[in-house]
């Protein structure tokens, strides 16, 4: 835990120092200060919005991702299972294409396409969750199935939208589903941080409770655990948590299935330390690739989510052939 | 003590249990048998609360069980279902110390119970070993030690009530006597133990008390010298069998 958080403190100021300009460390302490040059400002309006944004998705991510992975079961379940990124791609695509829904976000200071996004996973998720629960509960495994019927579904609504959509709204809506944090401002780091901080401080409550759900449900209840109100608690929260983070930066791919993953490697499976070793990690984690999208195409900027999907993707294959050998052995 | 009277439970209008009177008392071996589809673990969901029968009362230490909440109920009343699947790398001391989840006795003494419950199911080795990695016995034997650490000693003077589906199954000789003498020294101890079995004579060599279920009804119940008779088992297996008398132990042994 420690050793996350120096990490974290490292990343972040690699974050604020390196890019397009590179800054000198003392810039630093001209931070909220009168007599600021150039770079002072770049920092506090540029630099330090962004690296805040990209920490807090980062950690709303992961720690949902570790929440998902616990509710389902499954080690390789991810927080858009429950329809969230697909609902927002439809929502975010919807406000690009159709325009004119200023009014929606000027009350927040985020701009339409942020809320749409918003709306749009949520109302997926509502509808996934309401198709998983009958009399009897919520059925995990159907929930995934509707997840994966809504997702396409979704997916199939957001071309429609990109087949119909001209030049400059494609380019637009491609660029959203990419995931990106060059957008980042104060108002924005507020809004997440206000959602973010408290889930992660809520999230690992739960961890008892989500290592006796990975029992099975039956034994869970056995244990005393509310498994029914458990379920809805923690759809709600992660669905929450992924709605605002996908809001603000798109679609950032991978960093919610493979953070989990690379803590429990490291720490083990019990969620109370999973969690918010995934929070950290994942900030860190993020941070480190958002910088990476800054630099590595310098003065020009590649989406974030394209650079943790380069570096997700293989990175999830040597952890499904390592799982194949251990199921062997 | 575990208490049931008149329960009937039908899903869908397809009945599976039809006017069964049970009891689960303190201090005694239960055993439930019968063939495959008779209505076993349906009896057991009803008895432990995750489902509600559609007809009769429940009751543990005389109220009834909707009145339990469920951190109460699971401190008193520990259940191994017949299989558990976990798929995610805990150790065999993580998994046995989920079982104390119900309780707020503290570190200490919860990783004391670990130890000793580890140990009364032969499985102080596994401790430190990850769950995953483990045999279909140690895992079998892990879940038992869970459950065991979940009553392992009582609260307030409440009863306490160890229900297990089928816990030998994946068992060697070894360590099906060891689960023989776990139930019969929490027995000892003044727990209610329920179990339901499929080996006639270890059925026969653990209760003090033999339930046969046929078919979603109760088709005989008392000792297991009263129950074990050719034809009880000729009505209820079809099976034609000779009983003798297991030397060892002088209960009842069912020669097919």
């Amino acid at each position: 835990m420690v050793v996350a958080l120096v990490l974290l403190v490292l990343a972040v100021l690699l974050g604020l120092l390196v890019g397009p300009v590179q800054i000198a460390p003392v810039k630093l302490l001209t931070l909220w200060s009168a007599d600021q040059d150039m770079d002072g400002r770049v920092l506090e309006l540029i630099r330090l919005p962004r690296v805040l944004l990209a920490a807090l998705v980062g950690a709303c991510l992961a720690s949902c991702g570790a929440v998902m992975q616990g509710l389902f079961r499954n080690p390789l379940a991810d927080p858009s299972l429950i329809g969230v990124s697909s609902g927002a791609s439809v929502g975010a695509s919807c406000v690009i294409f159709f325009g004119g829904f200023g009014f929606l976000g000027s009350g927040l200071g985020l701009p339409a396409i942020a809320i749409g996004a918003f709306l749009g996973g949520m109302a997926a998720t509502a509808v996934v969750y309401r198709l998983a629960t009958s009399v009897t509960g919520t059925s995990v495994s159907t929930m995934l199935l509707a997840g994966i019927a809504i997702t396409a579904l979704a997916g199939a609504v957001t071309s429609l939208f990109s087949f119909f959509a001209d030049n400059e709204m494609l380019r637009r809506i491609s660029l959203w589903q990419m995931g990106n944090l060059d957008s980042a401002n104060w108002h924005r780091v507020m809004v997440i941080a206000a959602v973010v901080i408290p889930l992660v401080l809520v999230l690992p409550r739960e961890g008892r409770a989500l290592n006796a759900m990975l029992l099975g449900e039956s034994e869970a209840r056995h244990l005393g655990i509310g498994v029914e109100q458990l379920k809805r608690r923690l759809i709600v929260l992660t669905a929450l948590g992924v709605g605002v983070a996908v809001a603000v930066s798109g679609v950032v791919a991978f960093v919610g299935l493979i953070v989990p993953h690379l803590v429990r490697l490291l720490i083990g499976p019990d969620h109370r330390y999973l969690i918010p070793g995934s929070a950290l990690l994942g900030a860190v984690l993020l941070l480190l690739a958002d910088t990476g999208a800054r630099t590595l195409m310098s003065p020009a900027e590649l989406p974030t989510g394209v650079i943790t999907a380069l570096l997700g993707a293989p990175f999830f294959v040597a952890l499904l052939l390592r799982q194949r050998r251990d199921l062997v052995s | 003590m575990l208490e049931a009277q008149g329960l009937s439970f039908s899903i869908a209008g397809f009945s599976l249990l039809r006017e069964i009177d049970l009891r689960v008392e303190p201090g005694k071996v239960t055993a439930i048998i019968g063939p495959n589809g008779a209505g076993k673990t349906s009896l057991l969901r009803l008895l432990t609360g995750e489902q509600r029968p559609t007809a009769g009362n429940i009751a543990l230490s005389g109220q009834p069980l909707g009145d339990w909440s469920p951190t109460q109920l699971a401190s008193v009343m520990a259940v191994l279902p017949q299989s558990s699947r976990l798929d995610f790398p805990f150790t065999a001391r993580e998994v046995v110390m989920m079982g104390r989840i119900p309780h707020a006795t503290g570190l200490v003494r919860d990783t004391a119970i670990v130890d000793a419950a580890l140990a009364a199911v032969d499985g102080s080795y596994l401790d430190k070993r990850f769950y995953t990695h483990m045999s279909g016995g140690e895992k079998q034997r892990v879940q038992l030690a869970r459950v065991l650490a979940q009553i392992w000693e009582p609260v307030a003077d409440h009863a306490r009530v160890l229900i297990l589906d089928e816990p030998t199954s994946s068992f060697d000789l070894a360590h099906q006597q060891l689960t023989i003498a776990n139930m019969r020294s929490f027995a000892a101890q003044g727990v209610g133990v329920l179990v339901v079995i499929h080996d006639l004579n270890m059925a026969a060599r653990c209760a003090d008390q033999l339930l046969v279920l046929s078919c979603g009804r109760i088709a005989a119940c008392g000792s297991p010298q009263q129950v074990l008779t050719a034809t009880t088992i000729k009505q209820v297996f079809n099976v034609d069998v000779s009983i003798g008398i297991n030397p060892l132990t002088g209960t009842p042994l069912v020669i097919a």
